[in-house]
């Protein structure tokens, strides 16, 4: 996969150029700024580009501004975010319309699951930090899912995360088949449509959650 | 007053100047007058070129220097050498006939006085008619059918006399007309007077106040004669002050040098004077009637006159002044009346000191007027409520400084007509001292409070800025600097799976770990120090804040945006008072909302716990509302027991 690097920090910057690269992926570009991101997308038309949020000059939230920029210029490139601090207004909003990832920066230090969710993000599916999803599905929204069994609700969170029934199924220990079963009770029970096994499932999800979150 | 001033001075100068008997007295009195009536006459005539009042007062000089002169030649000629001058008789007859002419440019400066204009164009015909009596008058002295007076009977007239049937009713004409002239001076001077506003008036007044002198110096001759026998030495002491007064004091009103401090001569002259009668009869009567008692002589009596006239003195002297202000200064007496009222007020706490002015205004009935405190230490004026005040606004105003010994204390300014009473203003600004002094304390208070709010509030955001980027720094500096170390072991790690993977590869995770456990510690600290969703608004920092509340939370809030110091208080109360209602109130759900409502954003955070918190000084909402209140905002705490916890806190947002 051809990947874009925006990241102003250098340090960082070739450690995920290294990351990639170290991988078998091509890092075509490593920017440190939005509107070098902006120029480096348009040229290199990448599968994924890997944002910082916090770049110069404001350091508030150009690399979101820049992934909304990508999202309408280039609705084939992956964006995935890469955030200090968890942030979950704007965000989930743009995870739940697919081809886009935020996760922590220290995420990055599980290099194979941030691996994993980059490709997958470059293929169109979503992926959203664990810990996001813990504090959706943890917080406000919890009275909503307490129809939900222990299991159910781990789906649940993965589900959110981005990952498909297979990689739910590895990470579970659980064959396919068993967490189809799950999703579908769960789906049922939280009154939401079964959708293909993709993105829209998370979306489906996602809304689920902000609408709970809305709620509260 | 003008008849006696007239009358008073012309008479008096006529008698001694053709007085044949001069006493040494007299002989100094007439140098005297004449060099002051030309002297005042000379300054006059050539600063006030076009004031005829300077040439008048020469023409009496000269009349008065002619007349003597007529006087001692016709005394040499006819009587110390009999023939040895020509025209002695012609002399006497003068001296004789001219007495009109002594007092004539005396009354023609009363029908001038001060500006040597006629009161109105209808005075010009009283004025001729005035002229044409005295110059009858004088005709009718050089032509009557008697010749010669006392001492010269015996000398024949030069002139040729008129029969007294043409005679006697001329003489009635003029004598009654002379009388009519005199009146028509006084009835001009006084005309005058009632539409004189300003300076013209303190020029009457002072010209008024000299005349008087003359009854004085008359009353003075008087008692003088009842003590001793006879009015001379004390008599005429005052008759020299009076006539010396006189011209001195046309000359001062025409040179308007100092005129307003008339207002308070003359007011002062009247209470002493009254004070030193009333006092003088007191001791009299105290001393007599004690005397009756006592025996002759007695000096307890004295003692006792002397003790009840140093008792008075202090009561007595303040009121005669106030009769005498209410009788002849009425604006004055009001306008103390009214700031003694204020004082009164202020003391029983009716009235503030910041009414002062309005009470300033209101006694020295200038609207416009306006108190300006003086602040020693930013070294500029003031109004009541702190604000700067310029002093030189450009307009015509003046301005007059308060002080109160040598300390400035404020200055007033006003209608530049209130200079014109200096008495009026100046008492009325001191009466009032003690609360234009109060005034300024508080305004001094009131800015240094208002400084000290401003600092407060500066202090305040100056923190969250530094807290901004504290929070920067963790996040952009710490935190990423330690995942690029992470992800440099996990290169080396990645360098170890080829040859030796095994221990050295789970020590490097379990060293990966702790960097990632470390970050996250930095991220909690980070938000703790300002939440980063507070960039997107006060909305998402709420909402945000209510997700991670273990308890379940209701969040309405406005999308506006408000001033960042506003935003992060705001945050920081709701993140305390959620605090509390997760630890202390036993709540099974909480309610956030936050709107703006009359340029006040009101945030309210609200369970549905058991209540009775109390706002303890050490808790952690003590220190939010220390903030909230630097920012001009408070925060309230309602807590009936079992009937949950509100927390309400209203920010000033006005944009």
């Amino acid at each position: 996969m051809r990947v874009v690097i925006a990241e102003d920090q250098a340090l960082l910057r070739e450690g995920l150029r290294r990351l990639f690269e170290d991988a078998g992926h091509e890092v075509v570009a490593a920017v440190d700024n939005a509107d070098r991101l902006r120029g480096a997308v348009s040229q290199h038309e990448p599968d994924l580009a890997v944002v910082d949020v916090r770049m110069p000059p404001t350091h508030t939230d150009e690399g979101m501004r820049a992934a909304r920029w990508i999202r309408d210029a280039h609705p084939q490139v992956g964006v995935f975010i890469l955030s200090q601090h968890i942030e979950t207004s704007g965000a989930v909003g743009l995870v739940s319309q697919g081809g886009f990832g935020y996760f922590l920066k220290d995420r990055v230090l599980e290099v194979g699951e941030f691996l994993e969710a980059a490709q997958r993000v470059a293929r169109g599916g979503s992926a959203l930090d664990p810990r996001v999803v813990a504090s959706l599905v943890g917080g406000r929204a919890s009275d909503g899912l307490g129809g939900l069994t222990e299991r159910e609700r781990e789906v649940l969170s993965l589900m959110a995360q981005g990952l498909t029934n297979r990689a739910i199924a590895t990470r579970l220990v659980l064959t396919e088949r068993t967490v189809e079963g799950h999703v579908r009770s769960m789906l049922m029970k939280l009154d939401l449509p079964e959708g293909d096994g993709g993105h829209r499932r998370v979306l489906a999800v996602l809304a689920y959650l902000r609408a709970a979150d809305a709620r509260w | 007053m003008a008849i006696i001033l007239v009358a008073g001075t012309s008479t008096t100068v006529f008698e001694l100047t053709s007085s044949t008997i001069e006493t040494s007295w007299e002989q100094l009195i007439y140098p005297l007058v004449v060099l002051m009536l030309t002297a005042v006459g000379v300054v006059l005539a050539t600063r006030r070129k076009d004031n005829p009042i300077g040439w008048l007062l020469l023409l009496e000089g000269v009349v008065v220097v002619a007349s003597g002169v007529a006087v001692d030649y016709a005394h040499y000629g006819l009587v110390d050498d009999p023939g040895s001058l020509p025209g002695a008789s012609l002399a006497a007859l003068y001296d004789q006939a001219t007495w009109p002419l002594l007092f004539a440019p005396l009354a023609a400066i009363a029908y001038a006085f001060p500006d040597g204009r006629l009161p109105s164009p209808g005075w010009r015909r009283v004025a001729f008619a005035a002229a044409c009596v005295c110059a009858l008058a004088v005709l009718l002295g050089f032509f009557g059918p008697r010749g010669l007076d006392d001492p010269y009977d015996a000398v024949a007239s030069p002139l040729p006399a008129l029969p007294k049937a043409i005679f006697l009713p001329l003489y009635v004409l003029a004598s009654v007309g002379l009388v009519a002239a005199l009146i028509g001076a006084a009835l001009a001077m006084r005309a005058r007077m009632k539409r004189a506003t300003g300076i013209e008036r303190q020029q009457i007044k002072l010209l008024a106040y000299a005349a008087t002198l003359i009854p004085g110096a008359v009353a003075v001759g008087w008692a003088e004669s009842f003590i001793t026998g006879n009015a001379d030495a004390a008599a005429t002491v005052a008759l020299v002050i009076a006539l010396i007064a006189i011209p001195l004091a046309i000359g001062i009103a025409i040179m308007r040098y100092r005129l307003y401090e008339v207002d308070r001569i003359i007011n002062r002259t009247l209470v002493y004077v009254t004070l030193t009668v009333l006092l003088g009869g007191t001791y009299a009567v105290v001393s007599l009637s004690l005397g009756v008692v006592l025996g002759r002589g007695s000096t307890l009596a004295t003692a006792t006159a002397t003790l009840a006239v140093a008792l008075l003195f202090g009561t007595l002297r303040a009121r005669v002044q106030r009769v005498v202000d209410r009788r002849f200064n009425r604006a004055r007496y009001e306008g103390l009346r009214r700031v003694e009222r204020h004082l009164v007020d202020l003391r029983a706490g009716r009235s503030a000191p910041e009414q002062t002015q309005a009470v300033l205004a209101d006694a020295l009935a200038d609207r416009s007027l306006e108190l300006l405190l003086w602040l020693p230490d930013s070294k500029e004026y003031v109004d009541a409520e702190g604000r700067v005040a310029a002093v030189d606004t450009g307009d015509e105003r003046h301005v007059t400084p308060v002080r109160r010994g040598e300390l400035q204390l404020a200055a007033v300014r006003h209608d530049p007509a209130l200079s014109d009473q200096p008495d009026l203003l100046e008492s009325v600004i001191n009466a009032a001292g003690l609360a234009i002094e109060i005034a300024r304390l508080r305004a001094e208070v009131q800015r240094r409070l208002a400084e000290v709010r401003e600092s407060r509030a500066r202090i305040v955001t100056a923190g969250y800025e530094e807290r901004r980027r504290l929070e920067r720094d963790l996040h952009d500096g710490a935190q990423q600097r330690l995942v690029s170390i992470g992800l440099a072991i996990r290169f080396v790690q990645g360098q170890l799976v080829s040859d030796r993977p095994g221990d050295i590869g789970a020590q490097l995770d379990e060293t990966v770990v702790e960097v990632t456990r470390t970050i996250e510690e930095l991220r909690e600290m980070a938000r703790g120090v300002r939440p980063a969703c507070l960039d997107d608004g006060l909305a998402p920092a709420l909402h945000e804040l209510a997700s991670r509340s273990p308890l379940p939370t209701e969040v309405h809030a406005t999308g506006e945006r408000f001033p960042e110091p506003i935003e992060a208080a705001a945050y920081f109360v709701a993140s305390e008072a959620l605090t509390n209602s997760v630890k202390h109130a036993r709540a099974s759900r909480v309610t956030v909302s936050a709107e703006r409502s009359d340029g006040t954003l009101v945030l309210r955070i609200a369970d549905d716990g058991v209540g009775g918190a109390v706002a303890g000084e050490r808790s952690g909402l003590a220190g939010i509302t220390d903030r909230v209140a630097a920012l001009g905002g408070s925060v309230s705490l309602s807590s009936p027991r079992g009937a949950g916890t509100a927390v309400v806190a209203e920010l000033p947002c006005a944009s």
